[in-house]
């Protein structure tokens, strides 16, 4: 018997000591991602700031094109000059208000119907007929009662984000963990704190997916709005270049646009990252 | 005079939508005194569970009377608390805050609540831990909190639904013996579902038998063996004998 101990005691003392440690990765193998990709994308600007001298344009058809370095100077000067502002703040107006709205309606509304069967059962055709319809049909009806100024677009910006919002967070609700909200209800919670404690965090990660669609729904809002009826905005300033073929200012238009979703999806990235810590690492690849 | 807890014909139907009626409690009586220490023991399904979220105020049953203290049970208070099979912490706090949910619900200020988590924390073993997710801790270590969350109220009946099952065999021997401590430190009145009848009377100053279901009881057996208990004692004659009986008791119940 205590032979045997002795030889299970050696096996078990075996273990290598460096075991935890992560084998170390060499320079280029961490590099390698970053390296590729802005090596592509400096690859892909050298091209097309060389294209003029590659090829020969067909006469009338320079005024089509734009290069790189036309289009970083067309910003610079935007934003040195500060012309870019008044239509920026514009735009940013009516996508804050409208996604903002779009939050304090969608989130409590999406867990009263998570939670309420008979607000469910009132409120499902609706949203359901809503949900199913392009978003575009609405566009002469809002122009129609809310003119061409800013709360047009809030109200366009507003119908495209609430509905991923709304969907998103009853989903989550639906899905709340009921032997949690038991323990929650059995040290004296009312409806409130369920929905405090157990039903909002729970459906956290549906409501950060949920924000994201919706922040692209926004932004797609604002540029549907300012191409189609509205007096100020990058999408009224865009559409004008086009018509005067400042090719060169659409681009910058367009460059700006990109950069405030890749700015707000950030923020939600930012936003999640605080939100799920108590999550395993892993899960978040889920 | 009437025991501490009374129940007498407690009746409970389940209505599932779409699925036919579930009797889970007909007929069932209880007693249980004050501080004491009584396990429930049953074959599955038999409405165990049913019987601590009636008793815990979660479930209304259809007819029958309930009262504990005289008073006739109406709904959660903080005179009960139960411990979780599953567990039930919130994945989202942290030890401490699951520990201080209870004490949070109930308006307590929060250095208060603090001083008393930690003093639990302590109780259970789980010093350092304090900050820890529950996806970090063991199974043990889960239970351990939800029975340091469930003691932070300060309830008079700690209800426990089949805790230990979750654990293995070690784990589990080990929190028997600091169920046993806390509970004589603390006092409380405990009401313990368990499917090991060995647990049962280790931990236990009465251990009641259920019919299958709709369940009621069947036979209640006195454990007299003294205290405070030891590892040992489960070999003795005496607990084997005890064992033997239970085991017929339940065995005609059970059907597979
Ligand atoms: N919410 C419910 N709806 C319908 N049936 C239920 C519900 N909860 C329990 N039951 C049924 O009631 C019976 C008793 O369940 P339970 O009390 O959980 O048994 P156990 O003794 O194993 O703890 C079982 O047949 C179970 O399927
Ligand atoms: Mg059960």
């Amino acid at each position: 018997m205590s032979e045997l101990q002795a030889v299970d005691a050696n096996i078990s003392t075996a273990a290598p000591a460096d075991d935890l440690e992560a084998p170390p990765k060499s320079l280029w193998r961490q590099l390698e991602p970053t390296v590729l990709g802005v090596g592509s994308i400096v690859a892909l600007l050298a091209l097309w700031e060389a294209l003029p001298y590659l090829v020969t344009f067909a006469p009338g058809t320079k005024l089509f094109f734009t290069t790189p370095s036309q289009i970083a100077g067309t910003l610079w000067t935007m934003f040195a000059t500060g012309t870019i502002w008044a239509p920026l703040s514009v735009s940013a107006s009516g996508f804050a208000l409208g996604l903002g709205l779009a939050i304090v309606v969608g989130l409590p509304l999406g867990v009263l119907i998570g939670r309420s069967p008979t607000l469910n059962a009132m409120l499902d055709p609706f949203i359901t007929a809503f949900n199913a319809t392009p978003r575009l049909v609405f566009l002469p009806l809002v122009l129609l009662w809310f003119g061409l100024g800013l709360w047009s677009k809030v109200v366009i910006v507003f119908i495209g984000a609430l509905f991923p919002l709304l969907i998103n967070t009853y989903e989550g609700v639906r899905n709340s963990d009921k032997l949690l909200i038991n323990v929650v209800r059995s040290f004296g919670a009312k409806e409130w704190d369920i929905a405090r404690l157990v039903v909002v965090p729970n459906a956290m990660p549906y409501i950060v997916a949920g924000l994201r669609l919706a922040i692209g729904r926004a932004v797609l809002g604002v540029v549907v709005a300012e191409f189609f009826g509205s007096e100020d905005g990058l999408g009224v300033m865009m559409v004008q270049a086009a018509g005067q073929y400042k090719v060169a200012v659409v681009f910058a238009g367009l460059i700006v646009f990109a950069g405030l979703s890749l700015v707000m999806t950030g923020l939600v990235q930012l936003l999640e990252q605080r939100l799920t810590r108590w999550r395993p690492q892993h899960a978040a690849e889920y | 005079m009437p025991a501490y807890i009374q129940g007498r014909n407690v009746n409970l139907t389940f209505r599932p939508p779409n699925r036919g009626p579930v009797r889970a409690l007909y007929g069932f009586d209880i007693d249980v005194n004050e501080g004491e220490f009584l396990s429930i023991v049953g074959p599955s399904g038999c409405g165990k569970s049913t019987f601590l979220n009636v008793l815990l105020g979660l479930i209304r049953p259809d007819s029958g009377d309930l009262r504990m203290h005289g008073k006739p049970i109406a709904g959660p208070g903080t005179d009960r608390a139960m411990v979780f099979q599953e567990f039930g912490l919130l994945p989202w706090r942290s030890v401490q805050h699951n520990i201080e949910l209870g004490l949070e619900l109930k308006g307590v200020p929060t250095e208060t609540r603090h001083n008393v988590s930690q003093h639990f924390i302590e109780m259970v073993g789980l010093s350092g831990f304090e900050g820890h997710f529950p996806h970090e801790l063991s199974g043990g270590m889960k239970q351990r909190v939800g029975l340091a969350r469930a003691l932070a109220t300060d309830p008079d009946v700690l209800l426990m639904d089949e805790p230990f099952a979750a654990l293995d065999a070690q784990t589990r021997d080990l929190m028997q013996v600091e169920l046993l401590r806390i509970w004589q430190e603390a006092r409380k009145t405990v009401l313990f579902v368990t499917h090991q009848i060995d647990e049962a009377i280790y931990l236990s100053d009465r251990v009641m038998v259920m019919t299958k279901r709709p369940g009621h009881a069947k036979k209640i057996f006195p454990i007299e063996l003294p205290r405070p208990r030891d590892y040992e004692m489960r070999v003795t004659p005496e607990f084997n004998d005890l064992k033997l009986e239970i085991w017929h008791a339940l065995k005609d119940e059970i059907t597979i």
